[in-house]
């Protein structure tokens, strides 16, 4: 227990913090809904971390898996009824079996081709579901039907019910990353990161291995889908399969949070959604300023510091023990 | 529509696709980089072209020269302040300079421009040329016209002047052109400038039958990446190739399926070249 206390102390006040916050801000629905869209971003940042930052599978596609949660979910639930809550498994599971084919198809790509490849991929998706009216809604998009207050439905009366959701997931995305990046599958996604060829003549299975990641990033990714389209009750085509508003967005938030690392993703979406937030509340005239700032901030951050918001912390870090030794 | 007309209007249009993307390879045969941002150099193109119209009526056809030397000047400066950096760096970080570059400039000229659509009006625009049941229109005809001039003119650049042998040199083996003498960081500049020139002279020249807005290069990413992937990344001839390929594949797919689905077969395409002729359809494996 002390030693739990003394290596996640941090980590386990954080979560303590998050998990009461709803209790303390009940009253301010905004604040409520930017802390839940940023959770829903980190999640989904997480999964992309999963591929990009454990196996330097580096997707510009991560909005296909996206979509698919999204869209079947939510086409169960308008056509057939069924409640959101399988919908979030099957679209898992849908997008399971879509990363593993594409994990497959893919399997010889690296870099520059990898990125190109899985682009073309959310591309894909996203005409199909532009051009089949008849069962996605085509470009009007999709609309849950309101119930108001009905949990099994997957709707909440009050944010909070929304922003626990939104916490278990990124709970959950976080955990299978933690569980990837340590131990032995830790030892050979490192391996494979520093140089694949070596990897495998050491006997890692990296088809394998860079299948599972795949899939358990894709399912995962789907799942935020859902929870996303949940919460925001409305989407279109062009939104929820967008390069710039979700695969880069996943993307970016990893990169400068701190690419590989497990909090990263978390600090790079609270500093994002925000942003984001700010940006559209203060010019709300002004189109495009928000996703300027964001290439922006994409350029800097690679620029000056590529390792992300974590190596900054880090350094402060490891500067305060030195001062106390 | 018969198929001879749709073959000619799918070349007319893939000799334009052709020059676009060869910017493009140029870009990643010399440093090795994927330009994300290619597309938006297109719609920068574009919009120059369509000021130097608008202000000063010259026909987009000419202006396309002055367009491309502006974009030349622009990409020069942003390889030496910015892609420089990352030459040496991971993949990923190449990939997100460029994605980061394509939302600035994307944004960028939505915050100047508006997002309002721009055409240009020239005399020929209505115009065509009827050669028994086939039909070309003007505009058409003389855009082509000029991406045939321009990678004659290319090809002239590359095969015989000092500077193509050198961008070759480096393209091949960056430390033998510095032994030999060869700048390479100016190549490097200079080829990525180059590479957005021809790509926005692309962009001035099918101005008369295009409307330009800050997403103006959005429609064409996929498409460009498709050209350069099928002719081989950083293969130069192979991307005018690829061009005219996905031009009368474009053009002859939109016979069969619903103009929303055209873009489908292409992509398709594009990711089945991708995963099992990397190297493009041309080279040897």
């Amino acid at each position: 227990m002390k030693t739990l206390l003394r290596r996640h102390g941090l980590a386990l006040l954080c979560a303590a913090l998050a998990i009461c916050l709803p209790l303390c801000m009940e009253d301010s629905d905004y604040a409520m809904r930017i802390a839940t869209m940023a959770l829903i971003f980190a999640a989904a940042s997480q999964c992309w971390n999963l591929s990009g930052g454990l196996a330097n599978q580096i997707s510009l596609g991560h909005a296909a898996f996206f979509g698919i949660g999204a869209y079947t979910s939510t086409l169960l639930y308008i056509h057939l009824e069924v409640s959101p809550w399988l919908g979030l498994v099957a679209g898992g599971m849908l997008a399971a079996v879509a990363a593993a084919m594409l994990s497959v198809i893919l399997s010889r790509l690296k870099g520059h081709y990898y990125a190109l490849a899985t682009l073309a991929f959310a591309e894909v998706l996203r005409v199909v579901a532009n051009s089949w009216s008849s069962v996605t809604g085509g470009p009007i998009g999709l609309t849950i039907p309101f119930k108001g207050d009905a949990p099994l439905a997957f709707q909440f009366s009050s944010p909070a019910g929304y922003y626990w959701i939104s916490l278990g997931l990124l709970a959950l995305c976080s955990l299978v990353f933690h569980r990837l990046a340590s131990g032995a599958s830790g030892y050979r996604l490192r391996a494979i990161r520093e140089n694949e060829v070596a990897a495998e003549v050491s006997g890692i299975d990296t088809f394998r291995l860079k299948l599972r990641l795949n899939v358990l990033s894709g399912a995962l990714m789907a799942m935020c889908g859902t929870v996303y389209a949940q919460f925001i009750y409305f989407f279109d085509p062009d939104s929820i399969f967008s390069l710039s508003g979700i695969s880069v967005k996943v993307a970016m938030m990893s990169i400068i949070g701190g690419l590989g690392t497990l909090p990263g993703p978390i600090l790079g979406a609270f500093f994002l959604v925000p942003l984001e937030e700010l940006s559209t509340s203060f010019f709300s005239d002004t189109a495009g300023l928000a996703q300027c700032v964001f290439g922006i901030v994409l350029i800097a951050a690679i620029l000056i510091q590529p390792r992300g918001l974590m190596a900054v912390w880090g350094l402060r870090h490891r500067f305060m023990k030195g001062a106390r030794t | 529509m018969n198929g001879l007309q749709a073959l000619l209007d799918g070349i007319m249009l893939g000799g334009i696709y052709g020059v676009i993307a060869t910017g493009l390879s140029l870009v990643f045969g010399v440093l090795g980089v994927v330009n994300f941002a290619q597309a938006e150099f297109l719609m920068l193109g574009m919009y120059i072209a369509w000021f130097l119209w608008a202000w000063l009526g010259i026909d987009p056809l000419l202006a396309a020269v002055p367009t491309a030397l502006i974009v030349f000047g622009v990409g020069f400066v942003i390889q030496r302040t910015l892609i420089e950096r990352v030459l040496a760096a991971p993949p990923a970080a190449q990939i997100f300079l460029t994605v980061g570059l394509m939302m600035v400039l994307e944004n960028g000229a939505l915050l100047a421009f508006g997002s309002s659509f721009r055409s240009v009006n020239v005399p020929y625009q209505s115009e065509g040329f009827q050669l028994g049941s086939i039909f070309v229109g003007a505009p058409y005809l003389y855009a082509f016209l000029a991406a045939v001039l321009v990678s004659a003119a290319l090809w002239l650049t590359l095969s015989k002047s000092w500077l193509g042998r050198a961008i070759r040199a480096t393209a091949q083996d960056g430390m033998a052109a510095i032994l030999m003498g060869v700048n390479i960081k100016q190549i490097y500049g200079l080829a990525f400038g180059l590479g957005v020139g021809l790509t926005a002279l692309g962009g001035a020249v099918i101005l008369p039958y295009i409307t330009v807005s800050p997403t103006a290069g959005g429609q064409f990413v996929v498409l460009m990446f498709t050209v350069v992937v099928l002719g081989g990344l950083g293969n130069v001839a192979g991307a005018l190739l690829g061009g005219l390929v996905v031009g009368v594949v474009q053009s002859l797919s939109a016979m069969v399926f619903p103009v929303q689905l055209q873009n489908l077969v292409l992509f398709l395409i594009f990711i089945a070249v991708l995963a099992f002729r990397p190297q493009g359809l041309l080279r040897e494996s």
